[in-house]
């Protein structure tokens, strides 16, 4: 192995990872336009862009399940068979996608080995699978997870590290990572990270996917940014300003990431007092403003959305009142939380939010169908009524006779927006908005949710990302383990400062749940 | 262009099936005008394969709403049954057409809101409810009169000739223009089904139930009272099928109505309805109908046994399932 780095970084930073000139293309797209990457031993190497700009195409090359157009990939300075992810391997290559790919009923050992299982003659050796599964959930440091336990028994971020641990168990030394923090909270994304250290100390190189730029700069040591399937910058430092690196994505300067922060100090719009729904709601109580932005932050499961459902009528509590305007609210009628003006858009745009084979059209006046009812429906004002709110926030495309599978993430969060907007709802609740959203989209969702509030709405806004409560919101309120237990003022707030109130003061959070 | 997606998106991209359909609608009364040139293509044979047509697509109508939320309705057969030896011992031994009308009606949106009841506030599964109902309609059915057929040929409006307007036997034989008064009921009922389908704030969220449920009710739709109301509708839509085929047949029998569900079914999935709901077409329905219709008129006349058309009929419900899966994403 030699040693090609461009510069000497501590020890022998040998590049294991080399692609050149990658070309990719498709029937009438070019998908990847001559990309040029390494990794090198040991290191971090975080891979940016926005959505469309490539990094999936790139790493399906790199993991031989697309056969590349033109270009070279190396690993130790030897190509790389095409189209051939089994070579790729066997040579060292493990790729962790966003969803994950474990067999949910199978136990933890058998997932780790699945596909070359240890044998004993014809059968399998299973206390030995069992054996090697502990250890390398041990060097990962998680030797809590039993492997016996079926995968289903696990949480998301524990089911990540044993993906991780069937990566090692091929004797991995580039590790891709694809948006692994996208289904976890800010705690566990800590431990992702412990197990990415731990990782990179024994030499192998990371590649990293993920649109959260602070995590870039905390655990990356270099940064690729992608932008229309070419190399904006190549293995530039991973502190460059998050300016700069958004800069880079998207060819042009992003005025801000972050608008001006509402004021918020209206009327009351919504109060919520002593709300209960065990487990998940332990009383809780707060009001929205007026022309605010308040942010609802924590753990995922320290209860939020389930706080957002009990609200909005969708689950039935056990005690306390939820008033709006000065009406109390009936529970487990999300019409008339509806009818009263609040207004939902779920964690889950594609399985809560919207009817995917619809057009926007129909999307958009579903929750306002009065509107259009002289005893039959009138298509064509739905039709006009859905077009002007898709101009008003810029969606791409504004026809309304697309079909809403047919959008981008942020694209859809929009017409969940214009149909709370079309209905005049007074309180917008908004859980996890900006998930699986790009760069540039982020936004251009937070300018629209600022104007909002600037227009005199109340808009709750629950998010795993404290960066960006911390960034947009009037005042945040943390959540943990199904209480309020901080208010922060906006202006003052530091994600650091957000965390420390959202983890459990003692201990990390344990990733195995009880089997139900 | 964009006036060419907006009106591809307005008639919806189900209208590619209903083409088709249509073209096999066609297809199949020319393959019937070539083989029996004398007795098929005659105005004859077309009123009789309609009015027979008409009670299967009454009950389509109503299963359409049904399987648009992703639901089911197996009693829709057993309830014609019932309903109809219910109306007649009202009227056995005096009573009226307008008695027997409203009891055959009443008792079968009495057994469609049991169904729904079950369904709504009782949480049972459609296909399991609506199975127990087809049991029990089945047994009210045989119990109700003593296993008999009733007989309702005095329902002619007291003439010895034709029978008068508006008697339940007019019903059955009567025409206007020419055309069975059947006939009339049933494109009466499409045309009202398509309007409500497509042009009402209760059929988009019935469908809006069957697209996504809990999408559905995050946007204000009151779920469980759609769910109720269908299984409602498919009882009314039952006893208007009965009150036609007692007309008919100038009496009730506990018998009757055997496999009528799988009829409907069928005629809605060629149509192009989605199972797994979400997708409902009456334009779809309306054509299935048809092609049921025509290809069982045309098996009859070419002296096929009737349980050689039994065989064709699952056959054809399952090959229009087996089309429709790819298009369902799961």
């Amino acid at each position: 192995m030699n040693g090609v780095a461009e510069k000497p970084g501590a020890g022998a930073a040998a590049t294991v990872l080399e692609v050149r000139g990658l070309v990719k293309t498709y029937p009438g797209v070019e998908a990847l336009r001559g990309v040029d990457f390494n990794v090198r031993s040991g290191e971090v190497h975080c891979l940016l862009g926005p959505n469309g700009a490539g990094k999936s195409t790139l790493i399906k090359c790199v993991s031989g399940a697309v056969e590349p157009t033109a270009g070279e990939i190396l690993v130790d300075g030897e190509p790389l068979p095409e189209r051939d992810p089994a070579a790729a391997l066997g040579r060292g290559v493990a790729t962790i996608y966003q969803e994950l790919d474990l067999v949910e009923d199978l136990s933890v050992a058998q997932n780790v080995f699945l596909g070359h299982e240890p044998r004993r003659g014809p059968l399998l050796d299973l206390g030995r699978m069992r054996s090697d599964a502990a250890a390398l959930l041990a060097r990962l440091g998680h030797e809590k997870i039993d492997p016996r336990l079926s995968v289903r028994a696990l949480r998301p971020a524990a089911q990540q590290i044993v993906s991780i641990a069937r990566a090692l168990s091929y004797d991995a030394r580039v590790l891709i990572m694809d948006e692994p923090s996208a289904i976890l909270d800010a705690g566990e994304v800590e431990t992702l990270f412990e197990v990415v250290r731990r990782l990179t100390a024994e030499g192998v190189g990371v590649v990293y996917i993920s649109h959260r730029l602070d995590e870039i700069r905390r655990i990356g040591d270099r940064v690729t940014v992608l932008a229309d399937g070419a190399t904006a910058a190549g293995g530039i430092a991973a502190d460059t300003p998050p300016d700069e690196l958004v800069r880079l994505m998207v060819g042009r300067k992003v005025e801000r990431l972050y608008p001006e922060r509402p004021a918020g100090g209206g009327e009351t719009l919504l109060e919520v007092r002593d709300a209960r729904a065990l487990p998940a709601v332990r009383g809780v109580s707060f009001e929205v403003r007026a022309g605010e932005v308040l942010g609802i932050g924590g753990l995922v499961g320290s209860g939020r959305s389930e706080l957002l459902r009990l609200i909005c009528g969708l689950d039935s509590r056990e005690a306390g009142e939820v008033i709006v305007a000065g009406r109390r609210l009936a529970p487990n009628r999300p019409d008339r939380a509806i009818a009263a003006g609040l207004g939902l858009a779920p964690e889950d745009r594609k399985s809560q939010g919207l009817l995917l084979d619809w057009d926007l059209t129909k999307n958009i006046t579903l929750a306002d169908l009065g509107r259009f009812s002289r005893g039959l429906l009138d298509v064509r004002g739905e039709r006009e009524a859905a077009r002007a709110q898709l101009r008003a926030l810029n969606t791409v495309p504004d026809d309304p006779g697309r079909r809403a599978r047919e959008l981008s993430g942020g694209n859809q969060q929009k017409v969940v927006l214009s149909r709370w907007l079309l209905r005049e709802c007074r309180v917008l609740l908004l859980d996890e908005p900006t998930r699986g959203v790009d760069i540039p989209s982020k936004a251009e969702i937070y300018r629209i949710v600022t104007e909002l509030a600037g227009r005199g709405l109340g808009v709750v806004l629950v998010s795993s990302e404290l960066e960006e409560l911390a960034g947009i919101c009037t005042r945040v309120l943390v959540m943990r383990e199904g209480e309020l237990v901080a208010e922060v003022d906006g202006e003052k707030a530091t994600e650091r400062e957000l965390l420390s109130h959202a983890v459990v003061p003692t201990t990390g959070p344990d990733l195995i749940e009880e089997v139900a | 262009m964009n006036q060419a997606a907006a009106l591809r998106n307005r008639f919806g991209a189900l209208q590619f099936q209903e083409y088709a359909l249509g073209l096999v609608v066609i297809a199949l009364f020319v393959t019937g005008a070539i083989l029996r040139p004398d007795t098929f293509p005659t105005w004859d044979n077309v009123r009789n394969m309609l009015t027979q047509a008409s009670i299967i697509g009454v009950l389509a109508v109503g299963m359409t709403f049904v399987i648009a939320t992703s639901g089911i309705d197996l009693s829709v057969g057993s309830m014609v049954a019932a309903a109809g030896v219910f109306g007649g011992t009202l009227v056995d031994p005096s009573g009226g057409t307008l008695l027997f009308i409203a009891g055959a009606i009443g008792f079968a949106v009495l057994l469609g809101t049991i169904n729904a009841t079950a369904i709504t506030l009782g949480r049972v599964v459609p296909f399991i409810a609506t199975l127990a109902m087809l049991s029990i309609a089945r047994g009210l059915a045989l119990l109700l009169n003593d296993k008999l057929p009733v007989g309702l040929l005095d329902l002619n409006g007291g003439s010895y000739g034709d029978p008068a307007p508006f008697s339940l036997l007019w019903f059955g034989t009567g025409k206007i223009l020419g055309i069975p008064i059947s006939v009339w009921v049933f494109l009466g009922i499409v045309v009202g089904g398509w309007v409500v389908l497509n042009r009402s704030r209760f059929g988009r969220y019935v469908v809006a139930v069957g697209g996504n449920r809990e999408a559905a009710r995050i946007a204000g739709v009151p779920v469980r009272k759609v769910i109720f109301s269908v299984y409602v509708l498919s009882g009314l839509m039952a006893g208007i099928a009965t009150v036609l085929l007692c007309a008919r047949l100038g009496s009730a029998s506990p018998v009757s109505g055997n496999l009528y569900e799988l009829d409907a079914i069928g005629a809605v999935v060629i149509g192009g309805t989605s199972l797994a709901g979400g997708r409902a077409t009456m334009v779809g329905t309306f054509l299935g109908v048809l092609t049921f219709a025509l290809i069982f008129s045309l098996m009859t006349q070419l002296d096929l046994s009737t349980e050689i058309q039994q065989v064709t009929k699952g056959a054809i419900v399952l090959g229009a399932v087996l089309i429709q899966r790819p298009e369902a994403r799961y």
